[in-house]
């Protein structure tokens, strides 16, 4: 463990480091192209078509702002919006548009038309708008709010037509599942991107961006996980994001009995997920006992259990009653599988049995899920949507409240989290300034491509 | 049984005995010769599959070997030997899967000394577990061996190798094998309807689906279970004829071959099945073509003996056709004389003893004419003198009265002339009787009701003024109900009743009770008269119809000789049943339709 956080630490430094060893000056032009094993079918940051990969999480971001953005503390600053105030109980909340914002086709960013892209992404939600500012009223009070519309789903969105945002880059053709190509809006609020446009090519695995990037065809691609201590090793630019991915295995119930809660805890007890993380991931995630990493939360070390396959056992002896589980994983992530084998392992080690299914309706899945906000209630609630979880209760916003909040969805034995692993990418040595924000999302806008090295 | 048919047993019997034996001798040389060529086959297909065995083991070590030589090998095993692998050889996870692809091996781990599984091909996910199997086979395991492989979806069979590769005071265990499945035993040339299968011992208990079938015929194993079982336990090979179903062509002689691992376990099974569908066919055709011969034979026979009957039975069968003639009273049949054998003299000799027949009947006939003639002059002589003698008498006193007291001739005339008429008269009566049997009229047939005739001559004898002083004679009357008509001649039938009734009467001088019964039976009436009284000795119950034979004092004798000759004449027959003290009974049976009644009825009512 010393070894692989002192390989991070290496790691984070040469990413610090790389803009200001940069030999040239940051120029505008150039193409960035990227490969991506994603594969979205829409750009709509309100279609739940879009996924919730971190890749198309940072594709929209591309194109549509949001009326917050997070900070890396988690605390929503201005973005779209210049200011914004809540009435007591925060039920209500009045946000005001900047006024220099445009469209990708000219047209200015209204309170109306942020009003009606909020609306679209939140159909729950009371949103209109009044003299200049957009009112969003909840049904419950909603203190989270300003950290919840630095969602990409919030991104702001002009559907009549063409699909358009107010980002920094332009959608110019959209291959529908393929390929992306974005150019750069000059007349971006926060500034023109250094680069002239970005191609995006997707659906490609992890073999054929490899590929890609070592015959110069691309300039950015994803690493698997598994992949990314051989890609340093071989000497490639990888950059690995924080620990921004749950995987976990989650079940479709909750237990239907106390001894099946045993049960589960005992599985839980039998997965030695130091190893899978050593082995499996190449130290490229952490042993997660909670939802939120701890570099999120600084408290997820109190759900910590160590892997301890003689309780397990035990727990196994003392609940004697006939179970077999079966789980199901994505048969596109070749790592998934290794893993739902390896959990296969663990469960028979402890006398469980939990069979490697290709059910669609498998009694647990493996998933891997994105942290998608630095907000921890925030990302709680993400979390919750995205695995199937009742949503979580919130008393208030302090850190037991979030404990608290995150604690009752792992007693209640639906849920077990596995890793918090990294998402990493390796560059060509002609991108500069690559930069992410702390919760792995890309920063292109600053990224600038050496002349010459297209 | 006939001679013809005993001759046509005899010779179906041979022809079927013959084809019988014929037939069990082929089939049983069809078997032996079918279990050798199986024998033969089986081996050679055992050979085969050794020498693919042994192919392919070579094969699976070379490849071990050249991966043990190779440099990543060596590279893991060094850093096996630094100690860096310690929980950090997630470099290696896939090592083994690459490798294994390359050297288009199906198994293939790196294991530790310790038995730690550091990269596993067939179970990437099983890394950092121990396999203490791979130490203990590496210690004996010079060439290739079958050995169970460990994999997620369960076990698999596998010719594998075991090397080692040493650096430092390290070893790193290199495993790797092919997978021993269908594809294996599909490149086995088969001989026709033999198959191989492959039984994968990877379970404690029996399971089907364990055994490989490259025909994809089998269904279920469950036949095979003990052969298997027993196979694996006593180590050696069994063969065993096994019953697939209830239809005797599918039953395959199989024989089990144990496939020895390390340390005496038998890790799998090698099945070679031999269909007895050709030989279970084969001796079908000759049980065919057995019966065909055999029926062929009886047809033959019955030919045969139709030959043979021809030639020596049929004059046999004449000889008793002539004889049954001759018993039923044909005397002038005669058999024709076609040979100079045995039988030829026979049949001359059968003529000649009909032809002394004949002459000593004529002789009888000629006898008893005359000793009818000469019953008849004696019976006319006695039934003539009596009356005669009074005549003579009377005339005599006529002719003395005449000369002696003349004075007196009239009176005595008159007594005279009295006593001549009823003496003459009995003579008529007399004459008037012989004339009357020897006049038996011919039965006019029409359809009577027996019991009607019954009646009617039995009112005639119950009439009171005959019988009130004289006898006190009951008379029974149980006539069935319902009979039908018979054919017969009413006034014949009641002359002969009348006469038996009247018999009866006289034989109960002091009284008795008369029984007249009547009943039908398939075709025939019968009528039985009774009576209780003296009875009659057997000697006179043999003599009783014989023509003036009488047991009473005054009888002509002709009476039941009429009796006789009338039953005669319906086509019936007359029996008398009786004992002395114990009355007598006479049972008369008349067929109910004569065709010559039949005709004249029909004529009649026409």
């Amino acid at each position: 463990m010393r070894l692989t956080a002192l390989l991070l630490l290496a790691s984070f430094s040469g990413m610090l480091r790389a803009p200001a060893s940069a030999a040239t000056r940051p120029h505008y032009g150039g193409t960035l192209r990227i490969a991506l094993h994603a594969a979205p079918t829409t750009l709509d940051p309100a279609d739940p078509a879009l996924g919730d990969s971190v890749a198309a999480e940072n594709i929209s971001r591309l194109v549509f702002d949001t009326l917050t953005v997070l900070d890396d503390h988690g605390v929503p600053k201005p973005a779209l919006t210049s200011s914004w105030s809540a009435e007591p109980g925060n039920q209500r909340w009045r946000f005001m548009p900047r006024n220099d914002v445009k469209f990708q086709d000219g047209s200015s960013l209204t309170p109306e038309a942020a009003a009606s892209s909020l609306r679209a992404a939140n159909p729950e939600w009371k949103v209109f708008s009044t003299g200049g500012a957009v009112i969003i009223e909840t049904a419950s009070a909603a203190p989270y709010l300003p950290a919840e519309l630095a969602l990409t789903r919030n991104g702001i969105a002009k559907r009549e037509g063409k699909l358009m945002g107010t980002g920094p880059f332009a959608i110019a053709e959209w291959d529908l599942g393929k390929k992306l190509t974005l150019t750069a809006r000059e007349d971006y609020w926060g500034g023109r991107p250094f680069l002239d446009s970005i191609v995006i090519e997707l659906g490609k695995s992890f073999r054929e961006q490899m590929i890609s990037l070592d015959l110069g065809r691309v300039d950015v691609i994803e690493v698997a996980a598994e992949q990314a201590l051989r890609g340093v090793a071989e000497g490639r630019r990888v950059r690995s994001s924080p620990p921004q991915e749950l995987i976990a295995v989650v079940f479709a119930q909750d237990p239907r009995s106390e001894e099946e809660a045993h049960m589960r805890q005992a599985l839980s007890s039998s997965i030695d997920r130091a190893a899978i993380n050593a082995v499996l991931f190449q130290a490229r995630g952490e042993p997660a006992a909670g939802l939120l990493p701890n570099w999120m939360t600084g408290y997820e070390f109190l759900f910590a259990k160590d892997f301890n396959l003689q309780e397990a056992r035990q727990v196994r002896a003392q609940n004697s009653i006939g179970l077999t589980w079966t789980l199901g994983y994505d048969r596109n992530d070749a790592a998934a599988r290794l893993l739902a084998e390896r959990i296969a392992l663990s469960a028979s080690d402890a006398g469980l049995e939990l069979r490697v299914a290709n059910s669609k309706t498998p009694d647990a899945r493996l998933v891997r899920v994105p942290v998608t906000s630095l907000d921890g209630e925030v990302a709680l609630r993400k979390l919750a949507a995205l695995l199937g979880l009742p949503q979580p209760i919130f008393n208030g916003n302090s850190p037991e409240e979030l404990y608290a909040a995150e604690a009752a969805p792992l007693k209640s034995g639906r849920v077990i989290p596995l890793l918090h692993v990294r998402a990493s990418y390796a560059l060509s040595d002609a991108v500069k300034n690559w930069a992410e924000e702390r919760d792995g999302s890309w920063r292109l806008e600053d990224v600038w491509v050496e002349a010459g090295k297209p | 049984m006939s001679f013809r048919r005993k001759l046509l047993t005899v010779f179906a019997l041979t022809v079927c005995l013959s084809v019988a034996a014929v037939t069990r001798v082929i089939s049983t040389m069809t078997r032996r010769a079918f279990e050798k060529s199986n024998e033969e086959r089986t081996a050679a297909l055992v050979a085969q599959f050794r020498r693919e065995f042994d192919r392919r083991g070579e094969d699976v070590l070379h490849h071990v070997e050249n991966i043990a030589a190779s440099e990543p090998t060596t590279r893991m095993a060094l850093a096996l030997s630094r100690g860096s692998l310690n929980y950090d050889y997630g470099a290696y996870l896939n090592q083994a899967k690459n490798i294994a692809e390359n050297q288009q091996l199906d198994f293939l781990q790196f294991v530790s000394e310790d038995g730690t599984i550091l990269s596993s091909a067939q179970w990437p996910a099983k890394f950092g577990y121990r396999d203490m199997s791979v130490p203990l086979a590496a210690s004996d395991a010079k060439g290739s061996f079958l050995r169970k492989e460990e994999l997620p979806e369960g076990a698999a069979l596998s010719l594998s190798a075991i090397r080692m590769v040493h650096i430092g005071d390290k070893t790193l265990y290199v495993v790797g094998g092919r997978r021993i499945d269908k594809a294996f035993m599909a490149t086995l040339e088969l001989p026709a309807g033999m198959r191989a299968m492959l039984y994968q011992n990877l379970l404690p208990e029996f399971s089907s689906h364990l055994l490989v079938d490259p025909s994809a015929a089998l269904i279920n194993a469950e036949p095979l279970r003990a052969l298997i079982q027993q196979t694996e336990q006593q180590k050696r090979e069994i063969t065993q004829l096994v019953h697939w179903n209830s239809d005797p062509s599918d039953d395959e002689t199989v024989r089990a071959i144990p496939l020895m691992g390390q340390g005496g376990n038998v890790p799998g099974v090698l099945l070679i099945g031999a269909s007895r569908r050709p030989y279970v066919e084969l001796r079908q055709h000759i049980r065919s073509a057995g019966l065909l011969v055999g029926s062929l034979g009886i047809v033959l026979s019955v030919l045969l003996s139709g030959w043979a009957a021809a030639r020596v039975t049929r004059p046999v069968e004449q000889l008793a056709e002539a004889a049954r003639r001759v018993a039923a009273g044909d005397w002038n049949t005669r058999v024709d004389v076609t040979s100079t054998d045995e039988l030829g003299e026979l049949a001359s000799s059968f003529n000649r003893m009909t032809n002394e027949l004949l002459d000593q009947k004529e002789r009888l006939v000629q006898t008893e004419r005359v000793a009818a003639w000469r019953e008849l002059a004696r019976r006319l002589a006695h039934e003539l003198k009596n009356p005669l003698f009074p005549l003579q008498l009377t005339v005599e006193n006529l002719i003395r009265a005449r000369q002696q007291t003349p004075e007196h001739f009239d009176e005595v005339f008159h007594e005279s002339s009295a006593t001549l008429l009823a003496e003459i008269t009995n003579l008529k009566a007399i004459i008037s009787r012989f004339s009357d049997f020897s006049k038996m009229p011919q039965p006019q047939f029409q359809l009577v009701q027996l019991n009607e005739v019954v009646k009617n001559a039995a009112r005639l004898f119950q009439s009171p003024s005959q019988s009130a002083e004289e006898v006190k004679i009951q008379y029974e009357m149980r006539l069935q109900e319902n009979m039908q008509d018979i054919a017969a001649d009413p006034d014949l039938l009641h002359r002969a009743i009348s006469n038996l009734l009247l018999n009866a009467v006289d034989a109960m001088p002091h009284g008795g009770v008369l029984t007249l019964q009547t009943r039908e039976s398939g075709d025939n009436a019968f009528l039985a008269i009774s009576d209780t009284g003296t009875g009659l000795s057997v000697e006179e119950c043999q003599r009783l119809f014989t023509p003036y034979y009488t047991t009473k004092a005054h009888g002509t004798g002709l009476g039941l000789a009429m009796v006789q000759s009338a039953v005669s004449d319906h086509g019936g027959k007359i029996t008398v049943q009786s004992a002395p003290g114990r009355g007598t009974t006479f049972i008369i049976e008349l067929p109910r339709i004569l065709d010559k009644s039949a005709k004249q009825a029909g004529s009649a009512s026409a």
